[in-house]
């Protein structure tokens, strides 16, 4: 029986209204310096989020570098417990979930890595890799496990003669495979992909996504996307949510995140995008943000943005934090001026 | 979008990238292999202690004369033909007993090693991967079991024991040799639990077990390897030093140890009584410790050409 015909991937909805995965106000901090006495500060890496990823949809997740996005997709992923908050993940919440309880449930929920070198075990063969997850669940032994593992490699591109070598024998783009083989093993439902193409090869990127496209159509899957920068999520998204110091700025359709952004730091972002048309490009002006992005152990007050905001008002912006609200119907921002640059 | 046919996907890239990957398709293992085989002095200590591994089999089955057979020729009797090393103080056969003794001194070296690094592997992955409570009440141990003489230890342990049976010595040598592992293996636990394997491991559903054997145990074998190996000549000299005090393997047990204790008094009048068993032991001790070396050079990753 292939993948495709099992019952499971049959009876999987796709709805995009309907969530599948809810995140509310979810934080996680790293405590730091936390002496004998108490008292130490924290990472707040993750600061208060909400947002929903829907049944079948692609929801691309992004921001600069040490804005806390990998940590969410983590915490999502139940890979660190998250300070608080809740994940309800098929009606359940994941977050006080442990032990047995919770290793079932990733049987539904996996991930996929950002580091196709360093998210393989060097000594073990590809074979032994993507059985593992069918080895931990007691899902098919034997020849079974084998003809699984066949199957799945085929499926993501890979050569199933290939079984008994070692990831070091493979180019990033085929271990990248690997790790979607061994994601993709399980049947799972929802993905976290935490920068899956980021560290490949340009013209290996595409063909990385076309397979992740290939795989949502075939066995329905719902991905939670990230990346760091906003011209990769386009092509595959449904929706798109900007997150910036540990929060998230807006969250809108594709489409109209691209062609309406509301939030300064979003229309910041796209504006640093370069457009491969020579005439196009000269004139594209980039909103340049002024300094670095702050430290996320003392983020700024009110507004996190308000610091390196080219429309910031005082004293609101450092004052009241701006809830992340419908401005224009369903598209999501949290700014006190929205779509006013 | 189009669904592609699921072939079409890796004829494209396979055969582009199977080209130039196949190049570095060499194991760590066959790499460090080549570079030990490479090394003079690390081979020295190979062949010394291959030739060791094979008196010390053959000494089970035959020695020249009975090891423990007293007056088989004069008292003190120099080298000669019949005895190529001489006779000591009772007159036994040097020979004979050097080769008993590279038999005790193998099983007391591997006994001890494999011993001592079932327990320190264990307690360290243990402190490493679990951290918090469990690593404090086992590093508090091995601090604490450091400020103790090993000594005093093993004599403690033999008299408790009540029993001087060469088991016993290397039960008695492993309880104080196994902190060095333990602190390794917690080491390497820390940074591996950490690497994105593991968390990757994890996420497909890995339970503890699994993830301690199969993704941290086996990428930590390298430094485990070369540590092991110089538990070797550590633990056989810790048995010649107690049998030379007399703690270790009851006479008429050929002992290198005991051997020169027994040598030493008479060093003016026969030399060769001390001389032979502690030039056997020198021999052992250097050849191991090369091949250590060698094996750690190997395995180094930093190495790497």
């Amino acid at each position: 029986m292939t993948l495709e015909a099992s019952p499971e991937v049959e009876s999987r909805v796709v709805d995009k209204q309907l969530a599948l995965v809810s995140v509310e106000d979810v934080t996680k901090h790293f405590p730091i310096g936390a002496g004998l006495l108490g008292g130490g500060s924290a990472v707040r890496a993750v600061d208060g989020v909400s947002f929903e990823v829907r049944a079948g949809e692609t929801l691309g997740l992004v921001g600069e570098s040490g804005c806390g996005k990998s940590t969410l997709g983590r915490v999502i992923a139940q890979l660190h417990p998250a300070t608080s908050g809740k994940v309800i993940f098929q009606g359940q919440d994941l977050v006080p979930m442990r032990g047995e309880k919770l290793r079932r449930m990733r049987q539904e929920l996996q991930m996929i890595f950002q580091d196709p070198y360093a998210s393989l075990n060097p000594r073990m063969t590809v074979g032994e890799i993507i059985g593992e997850p069918l080895k931990n669940f007691g899902l098919a032994r034997g020849k079974e496990r084998s003809n699984r593992v066949h199957e799945v490699m085929r499926t993501c591109g890979l050569n199933p003669n290939f079984l008994n070598r070692y990831p070091h024998e493979f180019s990033g783009g085929q271990r990248q495979r690997i790790g979607i083989a061994r994601a993709l093993v399980l049947n799972p439902t929802f993905i976290v992909a935490d920068e899956p193409i980021s560290a490949l090869d340009v013209s290996i990127q595409a063909q990385i996504v076309n397979l992740m496209e290939d795989l949502q159509n075939r066995f329905k899957l719902t991905y939670l996307f990230i990346a760091h920068d906003l011209s990769v999520v386009r092509h595959l998204s449904d929706r798109v949510a900007v997150m910036y110091l540990g929060k998230i700025m807006e969250i809108a359709d594709s489409h109209s995140i691209y062609e309406n952004p509301l939030h300064p730091y979003t229309k910041a972002l796209l504006s640093s995008i370069p457009i491969p048309d020579p005439d196009l490009e000269a004139k594209r002006q980039p909103i340049l943000l002024q300094g670095e992005i702050p430290s996320p152990v003392n983020p700024p007050s009110g507004c996190r943005f308000h610091t390196r905001c080219p429309i910031a008002q005082f004293p609101i912006c450092s004052e009241q934090v701006p809830p992340l609200e419908s401005k224009v119907d369903g598209h999501l921002a949290a700014c006190h001026f929205a779509g006013q640059l | 979008m189009a669904t592609a046919p699921s072939d079409y996907v890796f004829q494209d890239e396979f055969t582009a990238d199977s080209t130039y990957e196949t190049g570095e398709a060499v194991s760590l293992w066959k790499d460090a292999w080549r570079r030990l085989t490479s090394n003079y002095f690390a081979l020295f200590g190979l062949a010394v202690i291959v030739l060791l591994l094979l008196v010390a089999i053959v000494s089970q089955f035959w020695t020249p004369y009975p090891t423990w057979k007293q007056g088989i020729g004069p008292t003190y009797g120099g080298p000669s033909a019949a005895h190529p090393f001489g006779l000591d103080q009772v007159g036994r056969d040097i020979l004979s007993r050097l080769m008993g003794g590279a038999a005790i001194a193998l099983a007391v070296g591997l006994g001890t090693a494999l011993l001592s690094s079932i327990i320190g592997i264990a307690l360290g992955l243990l402190a490493g991967f679990y951290r918090g409570w469990v690593d404090t009440v086992i590093s508090l141990l091995i601090n604490v079991w450091y400020g103790i003489p090993d000594l005093l230890v093993v004599m403690l342990f033999v008299v408790i024991i009540n029993s001087r049976e060469l088991k016993w010595i290397i039960v008695a040598i492993s309880i104080t040799a196994w902190l060095n592992m333990a602190r390794l293996v917690r080491g390497q636990t820390l940074a591996l639990r950490e690497r994105e394997f593991v968390e990757a491991a994890r996420s497909i559903g890995t339970r503890d077990v699994g993830l301690l054997t199969r993704h941290i145990l086996p990428n930590a074998l390298g430094p485990i390897i070369v540590q092991a190996t110089y538990l070797i000549p550590a633990a056989i000299l810790f048995e010649a030093f107690l049998s030379f005090l007399g703690l270790g393997a009851p006479p008429p047990e050929p002992s290198w140890g005991a051997m020169c204790a027994e040598g030493y008094k008479s060093l003016q009048l026969a030399a060769h009584v001390t001389l032979v068993p502690a030039f056997a032991l020198a021999i052992t001790l250097i050849a191991l410790n090369a091949f250590g070396d060698g094996l750690r050079d190997a395995l180094d990753p930093r190495m790497r050409r």
